[in-house]
């Protein structure tokens, strides 16, 4: 599975299943009566046409290599979630430093205090967005 | 003549000191606002909106209008720096970006600046000659030539992809479905939802944009360990004579362009700065360096996005019709000041009509004014370490997406795209095009199926109307030549090796 180009087919042909045979799911209707789940149809067909000549291709091409460093993009997606999560049931400014403290695991040094200061600058904008702008920020 | 006269009235009311001041406010503003990475033009105006409740119908349409534009400049500033776009400013992120990495941010964000410039003072000239009479080309094109527009702009997918252009086309085909999740405009069906109600309004724009290009870079950035050397050096800020000759041409191409789409409802800023990428990849002297950081990929699309940004006020003035969510909110701020746009606005109001096109351009001055010295403060972004950047630009991202719609559930849809776009950049694929196909899908599909209802299912109807015909004809030319360009290229590569 260590091959970019073959990835990327199984990628696309991954999407255009999913979107095509859930549109299966809808009234297709005729050309002259195009009901909900034609169009879908017709632009899945064409990206399976691609995903399946980029695997063709895939297989007489060179072989590329593909690398994935889970570790930061799941530092940032748990940030981003975290944050919204945290500003839905208790509030912004608790969400903006759990966003803060969790994110910058995913940089080269970690430091507390830094941290806090950049907490507190950005806790300083949020404010300034909610008062000067009329953002309407959850905030406490 | 006639002409000459208006536009000396509407100067004439544009340069009161009172007005000046509105316009010089709103730019101000608006470009403040709009440099803040994730704040687009839609959010500032509609942030903005109640500031102009108590001022002056005049004072407050030209203040509105001068925050539309600092939005979209200070917006292009964050796709510039950081490759935090908004949907005015996609574009900008292809070569923009590549010239900060090559070290010449002055010099793109001096381009862009300036690009503006003509772009916006083209779209007035086009703007006060024919806006009385333009409105109604609009009123010729049925779906089946909607349609066919829709195709020529899928065109542009082969200039603005920077990898292979199968690739490309497959970005846009995903582009194109992800534009379907949401409620069907015309059965109400909800399609690809999952049962989540708040999919049902479909997926933004801005999360899309924020996820693929904010997130996906930030994080593409920590997986390499390149902190960003702190800048300290000179800034180069003005172009060389010979820089400064490539601007020119390529910000007018950019602005012809863009003056066209702006007046189609529809087309706007977003459309406009794809094609005018398209038409310098073709047409520039340099194409050859285009995606790598090339001035003119900078020049001819932010003057493409300024000229469409004011041409897409013909449709909204003259026939009373918004062409896109900004204009709408605009409408709203005509209606609230008790004006009907419509056929009835030039002749009825004609110190608000001629005042708002000759302070749109004296709000260009004003931008100009304000950016080219300002360039050096917005470069001290770079001054910032990335360990503390890097917090902040999520948190803006955060933000932006949130305000958009005032709803926290936006920001998990940013972190799936933020997911999806790191995929995409492993993987890759390039997440211009997606976005492509994202604006122009839905619109295709509605235009589509309306034009097959009217013909009863006869694909004939899109060859025989003149408009269509001729668009499907360009685009099969387009086809042909690319195709044996290709072949050409091919035979040349094999004669050589």
């Amino acid at each position: 599975m260590n091959d970019r180009n073959l990835v990327r087919g199984l990628f696309l042909v991954a999407i255009s299943l999913a979107f095509g045979l859930e549109s299966l799911r809808y009234p297709i209707g005729q050309f002259s009566r195009p009901g909900p789940g034609l169009f879908p149809l017709l632009v899945s067909c064409l990206l399976l046409l691609i995903g399946l000549i980029t695997l063709v291709r895939s297989r007489f091409g060179e072989r590329a290599h593909i690398s994935f460093n889970l570790k930061n993009i799941a530092l940032v997606l748990l940030s981003l979630c975290g944050f919204a999560l945290i500003s839905e049931h208790l509030n912004m400014i608790a969400g903006i430093v759990f966003m803060v403290f969790c994110s910058s695991f995913a940089g080269t040094s970690y430091s507390v205090v830094r941290n806090l200061k950049v907490s507190a600058g950005l806790i300083a904008v949020a404010f300034a967005f909610q008062k000067l702008l009329g953002l309407n920020l959850p905030l406490y | 003549m006639e002409v000459l006269h208006n536009l000396a009235f509407g100067f004439e009311h544009a340069l009161t000191l009172q007005n000046l001041m509105f316009c010089a406010i709103g730019c101000t503003v608006g470009t403040l606002v709009g440099l803040l990475p994730g704040l687009g033009p839609l959010a500032t105006i509609s942030l903005l909106l109640p500031l102009t409740y108590s001022l002056p119908t005049g004072g407050a349409l030209i203040m509105l209008s001068g925050i539309y534009y600092g939005a979209q400049y200070g917006d292009s500033v964050s796709a510039i720096t950081m490759k935090i776009p908004h949907a005015s400013s996609i574009v900008a992120c292809i070569d923009g970006y590549q010239m900060t990495l090559n070290g010449k941010t002055g010099l793109a964000l001096f381009t862009a600046g300036i690009s503006s410039f003509v772009g916006g003072t083209v779209a007035i000239v086009v703007l006060s000659f024919l806006a009385p009479t333009l409105g109604e080309v609009a009123f010729l094109f049925g779906p089946a030539d909607y349609c066919a527009l829709m195709l020529l702009g899928f065109v542009c997918v082969s200039f603005v992809t920077t990898g292979s252009l199968l690739n490309g086309m497959a970005m846009c085909l995903i582009g194109v479905l992800l534009g379907q999740i949401g409620t069907d405009v015309t059965s109400g069906m909800q399609r690809f939802t999952m049962d989540m109600v708040f999919l049902s309004d479909g997926v933004g724009l801005v999360s899309i944009a924020l996820g693929c290009f904010g997130i996906a870079e930030i994080t593409k950035n920590l997986d390499n360990r390149n902190e960003r050397t702190p800048f300290n050096g000179k800034i180069k800020l003005m172009p060389t004579w010979a820089e400064f000759k490539r601007i020119i041409p390529s910000a007018l191409r950019g602005s012809v362009v863009g003056s066209f789409l702006g007046i189609l409802p529809g087309g706007g800023p977003v459309i406009a700065q794809f094609a005018a990428y398209a038409v310098d990849k073709r047409f520039s002297k340099y194409k050859h360096e285009m995606g790598s950081g090339a001035i003119e990929g900078v020049a001819g699309q932010a003057a493409a996005d300024e000229a469409a940004a004011r041409t897409s006020f013909i449709p909204l003035m003259s026939i009373g019709i918004p062409e896109n969510a900004v204009m709408a909110l605009m409408m709203a701020a005509f209606i609230i000041k008790g004006i009907q746009p419509g056929p009835n606005m030039i002749a009825g109001h004609p110190d608000l009509f001629w005042g708002l096109v000759a302070s749109m351009w004296v709000g260009n001055c004003f931008l100009l004014i304000l950016n080219v010295p300002l360039v050096r403060y917005w470069l001290s972004v770079f001054k910032i370490p990335y360990s503390v950047l890097f917090p902040s630009i999520l948190f803006f991202c955060c933000i932006g997406t949130y305000s958009v719609n005032n709803n926290l559930d936006d920001i998990f849809i940013t972190a799936v795209f933020g997911f999806t776009g790191y995929m995409f950049m492993r993987l890759d694929l390039d997440a211009a095009p997606l976005l492509l196909g994202f604006i122009l899908g839905p619109m295709l599909e509605e235009n589509f199926r309306r034009a097959l209802l009217l013909s009863r299912g006869q694909f004939t109807a899109f060859f025989t109307r003149p408009i269509s015909g001729t668009l499907l004809g360009l685009i099969g030319i387009f086809i042909v030549w690319q195709v044996a360009a290709f072949s050409l290229q091919a035979r040349n590569k094999t004669a050589h090796s």
